[in-house]
């Protein structure tokens, strides 16, 4: 039971649901097996806690980060790449797109529509059922629905990510497998995996899962750890 | 209700609606804007009101106006955002009314940076706006801390019919940490007659309140700024608040730092006292007023040789402790404040350098 990625993966989700996370460690997790890994940062909406904070340590493990100007980085401003709408035309490998968080986030991949067309996509939303919003099974539905609506996209998946940062026991992670699980039954959407912390592996049963487990190493971390 | 996990800007808002407010007026800025996103949201669910205003002057006169009819009331903004409302933060000290304000600073000076500053320090604790007024300043040190000081933030702004201002740098705002609404610090306004200008049949009163800042007689207008400064005083008796850290230690150093800061020295502390080098630390929860009996204490302690503020300004707090240290020891300054914040092996070698 792995996880095998190919192709233009976009990653959505609420606000802090931890899609950025998930989406630098699924791009690590792809490159261990081989593949051409490219990721590209659209979140456009928050400026913090982005992919663009952990560049050098993505770049050093062979990963291509994809990101605005320079001089642009610590700006809060709408700025898209251009080298983006060409990695789309001409994906190879597995090619990660890290949207921006809500419907707002999602927004900017509609701009993206032409580059899009006539390609196979597929678009997974993050879940952690500990964060507003998303701890009902209509409210992770309404998320959706808002974010296809921006977007001119449709979620293919799900990622399950229950957590509550340092604070996250095994039993979190068996309740949020059950939500998860509850919401792909609900929806139909297929459940691609769902994230744990390194430190919590040894405490979870993962025979409990029917998905497949990304191990999760927390890089964008704060400043005083 | 278990535990959640929420962006401080998030649960900044959750908490005024725990807090019993539903009146929200403000403007959007980075690193703050998730609060108005959030409560656009929530204040509808709640059968709240969240009214974004024209520009933050408007703000602080929507605030100015909602207070004055005795509603709770509160709002949330970043640095150049808040000198916009200095104007309107005089005029609400002036008419003795209770509003909360969140500023979640940003660097400065002018537009600046969109990370996380502590630049607005003498701005929140000194002035800002004209006359002679002062804040209630609390700084938290994370998210649960935000939620605590937001909810008691109100029935200290009624209990001194004074502005409270939350100030938490950028990162206080954005990060995420578990968090949890104590039921107990909900509250309700208790002494709204004495000045809310919301109808005599509410009040059941036969005199009106009057709210207004005009006092063209001298002598009623310095009767005015006599009773605030009273009310200063008092704040200095009954709201000091702070976290001593490794206090007890035979320490060489004293750090006084708030706020996120203040985190990133927490580690150093422990670093440090594994290599057998103690150093104390004296965390101020409110900036006024300031602990300057706390920072005085912990200065003249015998082995005590020097005393660190450790800030992301460029030593907005020294005075502050310079003036609570009472020359007992030198005070000397350490910082950043270009939206990058010192790791903890940088605040090491700035306070192993000091001995």
């Amino acid at each position: 039971m792995d996880i095998d990625l190919e192709g233009i993966v976009i990653i959505v989700g609420n606000y802090g649901s931890g899609k950025t996370e998930v989406a630098i460690n699924l791009a690590v997790h792809q490159r261990q097996t081989g593949k051409d890994v490219r990721i590209a940062d659209l979140d456009l909406v928050n400026p913090y806690f982005r992919t663009r904070e952990v560049k050098d340590a993505l770049t050093e493990r062979g990963i291509d980060v994809v990101l605005p100007p320079e001089k642009y980085l610590q700006a809060d401003l709408p700025i898209l790449s251009p080298l983006v709408s060409g990695m789309i035309r001409r994906p190879s490998g597995l090619t990660l797109i890290d949207a921006g968080g809500d419907d707002a986030g999602a927004t900017v991949l509609a701009s993206l529509a032409d580059s899009f067309k006539d390609k196979t996509i597929q678009m997974f939303q993050v879940v952690n059922p500990f964060r507003p919003f998303t701890e009902t099974i209509e409210g992770c539905l309404k998320i959706r629905d808002e974010i296809e609506g921006a977007s001119k996209l449709r979620i293919t998946g799900i990622i399950g990510n229950a957590n509550l940062i340092d604070e996250t026991t095994a039993g979190h992670i068996y309740d949020g497998y059950g939500f998860v699980r509850k919401l792909s039954n609900k929806s139909g959407l297929p459940l691609l995996c769902i994230a744990v912390a390194v430190n919590l592996l040894d405490k979870i049963d993962t025979k409990r899962f029917s998905c497949p487990v990304l191990c999760l190493e927390r890089m964008l971390t704060l400043p005083w750890m | 209700m278990g535990k959640v996990l929420m962006k401080g800007n998030e649960a900044i808002g959750e908490a005024a609606i725990r807090a019993g407010c539903l009146n929200y007026f403000a403007y959007p800025i980075t690193p703050q804007s998730e609060v108005a996103e959030y409560l656009s949201k929530r204040m509808k669910e709640v059968g709240g009101l969240f009214l974004q205003g024209e520009s933050e002057v408007a703000v602080s006169y929507m605030l100015f106006g909602a207070a004055a009819c005795g509603e709770r009331v509160f709002t949330t903004s970043s640095s150049p955002g808040i000198s916009l409302m200095s104007e309107g933060i005089s005029y609400i000290s002036g008419a003795q009314l209770p509003v909360v304000f969140v500023n979640i600073v940003r660097g400065g000076p002018g537009l600046g940076g969109i990370l996380p500053s502590q630049g607005d320090y003498l701005q929140a604790t000194k002035g800002g706006g004209h006359g002679d007024y002062k804040l209630l300043v609390m700084a938290p040190a994370s998210v649960q801390e935000a939620v605590e000081m937001v909810m008691t933030a109100f029935p200290l702004a009624e209990k001194y019919r004074n502005p409270v201002m939350i100030i938490g740098d950028g990162l206080i705002g954005q990060m995420m940490e578990p968090v949890e609404f104590p039921d107990h610090l909900k509250s309700e306004p208790t002494n709204k007659d004495e000045w809310a200008a919301n109808g005599m049949d509410t009040r059941k009163s036969d005199t009106p309140n009057i709210v207004k800042t005009l006092h063209l007689d001298p002598k009623i207008l310095n009767e005015l700024n006599l009773t605030l400064k009273a009310k200063y005083e008092r704040m200095k008796q009954e709201e000091v608040r702070y976290e001593p850290y490794n206090i007890d230690s035979d320490y060489q150093v004293l750090i006084v730092s708030y706020g996120t800061m203040s985190r990133v020295c927490r580690t150093a502390v422990d670093d440090l006292k594994e290599s057998g080098f103690e150093v104390g630390m004296i965390r101020p929860k409110t900036l006024f007023p300031f602990p300057e009996k706390a920072v005085r204490e912990a200065a003249g302690k015998a082995s005590c040789k020097v005393v660190i503020s450790i800030e992301l300004s460029m030593g907005q707090m020294v005075e502050d402790v310079e003036r609570s240290v009472l020359g007992q020891r030198p005070v000397e300054w350490y910082g950043m404040c270009g939206g990058d914040i010192p790791t903890p092996e940088e605040v090491m070698d700035a306070v192993k350098s000091l001995v």
